[in-house]
This record gives C-alpha cells, sequence and structure tokens, in this order.
C-alpha cells in the first residue's frame, strides 16, 4: 500500500480561451509589461550614450584637469574597478630648476586609487603626513610624472597632489564597480 | 565574497535582459539569437569571476547562481505574479483563423515562426490550426483545426 497523501483536489483553475482551450493568457498583465518594456529600452539606449560619452568612465566627460601655480594634473574623474588608468602630473618650469623636485601625494591615491607604478621611478619617497612625499631627478621643463591606478574598490575618494611649500591640488575620483 | 556579490548581480541583471528580449531566446532560437546568448553569457564571466581564477572562486560562483536559481523557482512555485514576471503568461498569437495581431507585434513575432512550430507538428497550412500559443517557455504549440467530414 503506498503512503502517498492525497489531499488537494484537482481544480478546473487555468482561464480558457472559447471556453475550450485552458492556457492561463493575462492580457492586461502582458499590456503593463510591454509598457515596462519600452520604458526600460528607453533607459538603456539613454545609459548606453551616457557610456558613450563618458559619465561611467573611459570617455570625454571622465577626464578632468586641475592646475597651479607650481604643477598641472590631468586623471580621470571617473574610473571602473580594476581598470588601468593613468594619473598625470606635469611640473611647472620654476619647480624643476633645482635638480630634483619633491611630490607629495595623499595615501588615498596608493590605498584607494591602487597607484601600481610610478614613472619615471623617484630617486626616493618619504612616508608622512598622510601620504608619500616622492623625489624625483629633474632636468629641463617640460617634465612630469604618471602614475599607473588600478583602483581596488568601488566608492568616491580624495586625493591631494602638491609641491611641498606650495599650495596643494585637491580632488575627487569616483570609483564605479 | 566578492565574487557571490558579482554572481547574484550578475544572475538578475542577466534574467532581466534576456525577459526585455522577448521570450524568444528559450526555445525558438535562431543563429542570430545564439550569437546574443553566448556573448551576454561570455561578458559576465568576466565581471563575475574577476582576476581570480582559482577552482574555489568558480565553484563559490556557480554555487551562489544554483542556489539563487533555486530560491527563485521556490518562489515562482507559490506565487504566479512573480512566475508572471520572470517568465511572462502564455500568449496567444492565433486564434480561429486570425492572427492576434497585438499579441504578434507585441512579442516581435512573424507569421513564419508560427509556421515553423507548426511544421514541427506535421501542419502544412496555416489554415489547419486552429490556436498557436506562445509558451512561458518560448516554445509555441499548435493545436489543429477539426477538418469537416465531406
Amino acid at each position: 500500500m503506498s503512503n502517498v497523501a492525497f489531499e488537494k483536489p484537482v481544480e478546473d483553475s487555468v482561464p480558457k480561451i472559447n471556453d475550450e482551450v485552458a492556457v492561463g493568457e493575462d492580457l492586461v498583465f502582458q499590456r503593463r509589461w510591454w509598457k515596462f518594456e519600452s520604458v526600460m529600452w528607453s533607459l538603456i539606449a539613454i545609459l548606453l550614450l551616457l557610456n558613450f560619452l563618458g559619465v561611467f568612465g573611459r570617455g570625454p566627460a571622465a577626464h578632468a584637469s586641475l592646475q597651479n601655480d607650481a604643477l598641472s594634473i590631468k586623471y580621470e574623474r571617473v574610473e571602473r574597478f580594476g581598470t588601468p588608468a593613468i594619473f598625470h602630473v606635469l611640473f611647472a618650469p620654476d619647480v624643476m630648476s633645482k635638480g630634483k623636485v619633491e611630490l607629495f601625494v595623499s595615501q588615498s591615491v596608493v590605498d584607494e586609487l591602487g597607484a601600481q607604478r610610478v614613472i619615471p621611478a623617484p630617486l626616493e619617497s618619504a612616508v608622512g603626513a598622510g601620504g608619500i612625499t616622492y623625489t624625483f631627478a629633474a632636468g629641463q621643463a617640460p617634465g612630469s610624472v604618471e602614475f599607473a591606478l588600478q583602483p581596488a574598490r568601488a566608492g568616491i575618494y580624495h586625493f591631494t597632489v602638491g609641491i611641498p611649500g606650495s599650495a596643494p591640488l585637491s580632488g575627487r575620483i569616483i570609483v564605479v564597480p | 565574497m566578492s565574487t557571490m556579490i558579482s554572481a547574484v548581480a550578475g544572475y538578475f541583471f542577466l534574467m532581466f535582459i534576456v525577459r526585455l528580449l522577448t521570450r524568444r531566446p528559450g526555445a525558438q532560437m535562431t543563429m542570430f539569437e545564439f550569437v546574443i546568448v553566448f556573448l551576454i553569457g561570455g561578458v559576465i564571466i568576466l565581471a563575475t569571476t574577476g582576476g581570480d581564477r582559482s577552482m574555489t572562486n568558480c565553484a563559490m560562483a556557480i554555487l551562489t547562481v544554483g542556489l539563487l536559481h533555486n530560491s527563485v523557482a521556490w518562489i515562482k512555485a507559490r506565487s504566479p505574479r512573480f512566475g508572471a514576471i520572470v517568465d511572462g503568461t502564455p500568449l496567444v498569437l492565433l486564434k480561429d483563423g486570425a492572427w492576434v495581431k497585438e499579441v504578434m507585434q507585441g512579442m516581435k513575432l512573424a507569421p513564419e515562426d508560427i509556421m515553423a512550430a507548426a511544421r514541427m507538428k506535421g501542419v502544412n497550412s496555416i489554415f489547419d490550426v486552429k490556436y498557436a500559443i506562445l509558451e512561458r517557455n518560448g516554445t509555441i504549440s499548435i493545436i489543429k483545426a477539426e477538418k469537416e467530414e465531406a
């Protein structure tokens, strides 16, 4: 003898068409879904356009620059998690005249923004004051330094870059997942 | 941890996009639609596993997706509304010798798609089809018209 319990009787609950074929069609729901679909496709088109422009990184809208008397920097204001990006620092001729140049970068450039390499390699680096001060050999202007970044986490990160003794440049980089 | 979060996000994102792509990727796939499925699958793998190609990471991603899929199936079985959102509802494409134009257009189907399903059932003429129904899994069911006795 089987011990299977039969508890719920079978019901003819599926709506029929023409009173003969049980289909369970729900056109009211489907019409709503089609409207939702068309709204979503419009949203997707807008998202793709914004992405093309660089709102989510790697496009014209993501490029940013800051400048003061001592240096100018070019960077991406929107970066992507785990994706390489270049942080470019260009020194003013005045600061390069002493044969070497010092550059302070906040710890966030190394930690959150994931600096992988500094090009060219600094002569020396010193930690302190919430960041790292690099010393580079300097020749004739123009001269620049590049930081190869690769953010390890999504988020909004603030950075500070400056020549010791002059006003620093501060900015914000958004790292998208 | 990040792989599991990526797998969950990837699962729902993929489910949402496939749902938006109507039901055709399910069963009535053409070569053109195969391209979409493979391309989307390949792209989502990159974001899910990231730089960690270890066996542990891949196994955790697969287990996460498996558990998620089982949970979605469980909810679908208990909530018809959730089932309709995830899979849609069956739709009548042809009824009593007339196309249901609203549904055909809405589901981006052509009469050739229905005839392809009819031929699989051994029906050679559209006039021999009484009902054509697009099922939740993407297949098209054909119900033959009863021929009148001469």
